[in-house]
């Protein structure tokens, strides 16, 4: 944007507009000042849920569960992990694949009816698919680690698919042309040509999602409910995550138990700051390319 | 792009079985999706067809009432901060300030709602009683008992923090969106409007926000979706009354909030209720999002109409 020339013409404009001028100036400071406040309330947290947190953080927190040894939360962390983990693997080829599909294979008019779909389904509330798997999936599997992996799993879903669909649209059809051209057969073509040139942008689709998964509360709630126990790999019966953990500990009047709610806190604000962190830049690197 | 397949012969080629498991994908996907809606849709029939909706609504006033009172609230503050703050990213800030503060604000949307409910609960809340809740409960709210707080004992939970703090969730959204809307304004709009001797705050709000106006209208509509089904830092600080609050420095419930703290343990009955009012809200974010296409289709038409 020309700025700075803008800026030359309104300085040598007559001095009867100079009420324009400072309502000019005034309004542009307003706008940065709403910045500010946009960003504040990131900075406060940060803030606040670092201070209130460090002091409870030490090895014993990743170690123990309250089961055995209230001075750690080991059974909330690796819970999330590996709910998350296990949304993820079901969830990724499943995306990864669905977008492939649209993208190379599907009509333009399938595509245009699949991002509607996709778009509502970004938009419908976790609470939402948390009350749809407490209908269907919890009679099933009953209130377990598996029902909260298909509730985040479903959620996972179309964040997956839209981020793929996305890199892969950036691929130009040369190098599929090109490939095509060699005679390499056309699935080749899409996962060693295609799928390669996109990778990239294919892991921060499901860095991306891993990152929604780890926050998501709402449907746990709904399905894994949570346990004091430390579970590994048992995903018929419960488990517990870290925003259950934090949603249940928010409220203690006992130091340590909101200060383990901090510490979960902190951890988790880390994991999906540091995700997103990587994503960006990943993405700046790509655009480059 | 779409290839032609008509090359391969076999039935059992690779090129086949590939395209088989994509579409399998893709069939899986649309699969969950539909039985989504199918079951939604039939498990909110008990509810909506034992009572008649105005009745239905009147039973159910208190969640809804809150839902509709934090988005509202939740809008009034993230719509205008969002979108200046949009418009300062856009118009007015040097570019590489630009590109920090853009990471920056949509880093928010990367913090899990429970963390900010976790904040909310012990900082934010706090400094909401002490300030904007104590000036209008003490000026507005001597007149009006909607926005009256009992000073010498102010709720620990209202509806206001809650959808103060969703504002604040929202904000990420709103900037996001609007910043697209605002930037693909065309340039030559504005270069018109400077070129007559306008000042940079003259085009923007004579020339860039009318022509972004239904896409920026869309944008909201979208954050607001977002914010009736926002539940987890809803629930830790709206206070969890089931009735309609006197004041908005009440405590009370939303839809969202209702459903997470009762639904594992509700009876068949108040269960059939809240998959109802899910289903509810489920229909009301779809349209909000519906919406925001529609106008955001709109907007391209009216800036491609100028390219």
């Amino acid at each position: 944007m020309t700025t700075a020339r803008t800026h030359e013409m309104l300085e040598s404009g007559s001095s009867r507009d100079s009420r324009r001028r400072v309502w000019d100036r005034f309004m542009r400071y307003t706008a940065l000042a709403a910045t500010i406040a946009a960003i504040a309330p990131l900075i406060a947290l940060i803030y606040f849920v670092t201070t209130r947190a460090i002091p409870w953080l030490d090895a014993a927190l990743f170690v123990n569960n309250p089961l055995d040894k209230p001075s750690g939360i080991s059974n909330a962390i690796f819970g999330s992990l590996q709910l998350t983990t296990a949304a993820i693997i079901a969830v990724a080829p499943i995306g990864i694949l669905a977008a492939i599909y649209l993208n190379e294979y599907a009509s333009q008019r399938l595509v245009s009816w699949s991002e509607l779909v996709i778009d509502v389904m970004l938009g419908v509330p976790s609470i939402v698919v948390g009350m749809f798997a407490f209908m269907v999936i919890v009679p099933q599997l009953g209130v377990s680690a598996g029902s909260g992996v298909v509730a985040i799993g479903i959620l996972m879903l179309p964040i997956v698919i839209r981020t793929t669909q996305e890199v892969l649209r950036l691929v130009p059809a040369s190098v599929r042309e090109a490939s095509l051209a060699l005679g390499v057969p056309v699935w080749k073509t899409v996962t060693f040509v295609v799928c390669r040139t996109a990778f990239s942008g294919i892991l921060t689709a499901v860095i991306l999602a891993y990152s929604r998964g780890l926050g998501e509360t709402a449907p746990l709630l709904l399905t894994v409910r949570g346990t004091f126990a430390q579970n590994w790999f048992d995903f018929g019966t419960t488990m517990n995550a870290m925003p259950l953990t934090i949603y249940s500990y928010s409220g203690a009047a006992d130091s340590r138990t909101i200060g383990q709610a901090w510490a979960a806190a902190l951890i988790l604000m880390v994991m999906a700051l540091a995700l997103n962190i990587i994503v960006r830049a990943r993405t700046v690197n790509s655009r480059v390319a | 792009m779409a290839f032609n397949l008509t090359g391969s012969r076999s039935l059992l080629s690779p090129d086949r079985a590939f395209r088989a498991i994509a579409l399998t994908a893709a069939v899986v996907t649309a699969a969950t999706l539909a039985i989504i809606f199918v079951v939604l849709v039939l498990g909110s029939i008990p509810a909506l067809t034992a009572t008649a909706l105005p009745e239905f609504i009147a039973a159910n006033a208190g969640p809804i009432f809150g839902t509709v009172a934090t988005a509202i609230i939740a809008i009034a503050v993230a719509g205008p901060i969002g979108i200046l703050a949009a418009v300062y990213l856009v118009e007015f800030a040097p570019k590489r300030l630009a590109i920090v503060l853009t990471f920056v604000v949509e880093l928010i949307a990367a913090i899990p709602s429970v963390v900010f409910g976790l904040w909310a609960l012990n900082d934010l809340s706090i400094r909401l009683r002490d300030s904007v809740e104590w000036w209008v409960a003490s000026s507005i709210g001597k007149f009006i008992p909607f926005f009256s707080e009992d000073s010498g004992n102010p709720a620990a939970d209202s509806v206001f923090r809650a959808g103060f703090l969703v504002g604040i969730m929202i904000i990420p959204l709103v900037v996001s969106l609007s910043r697209e809307i605002i930037r693909a304004v065309p340039i030559s709009l504005r270069e018109g409007y400077i070129g007559m001797g306008a000042t940079r705050w003259e085009t923007i709000r004579q020339v860039v926000l009318p022509t972004a106006r239904v896409g920026i209208i869309g944008a909201l509509m979208l954050a607001l979706g977002r914010a009736l089904g926002e539940t987890i830092a809803v629930t830790m600080v709206i206070g969890g009354s089931n009735d309609v609050p006197g004041s908005i420095f009440q405590p009370g419930s939303t839809i969202a909030t209702r459903i997470a703290t009762t639904l594992p343990e509700a009876s068949e009955d108040v269960k059939s209720v809240l998959i109802a009012l899910g289903v509810i809200l489920f229909f009301v974010s779809l349209g909000l999002s519906l919406a925001m296409r529609l106008a955001a289709r709109q907007t391209a038409k009216i800036t491609a109409s100028v390219k």
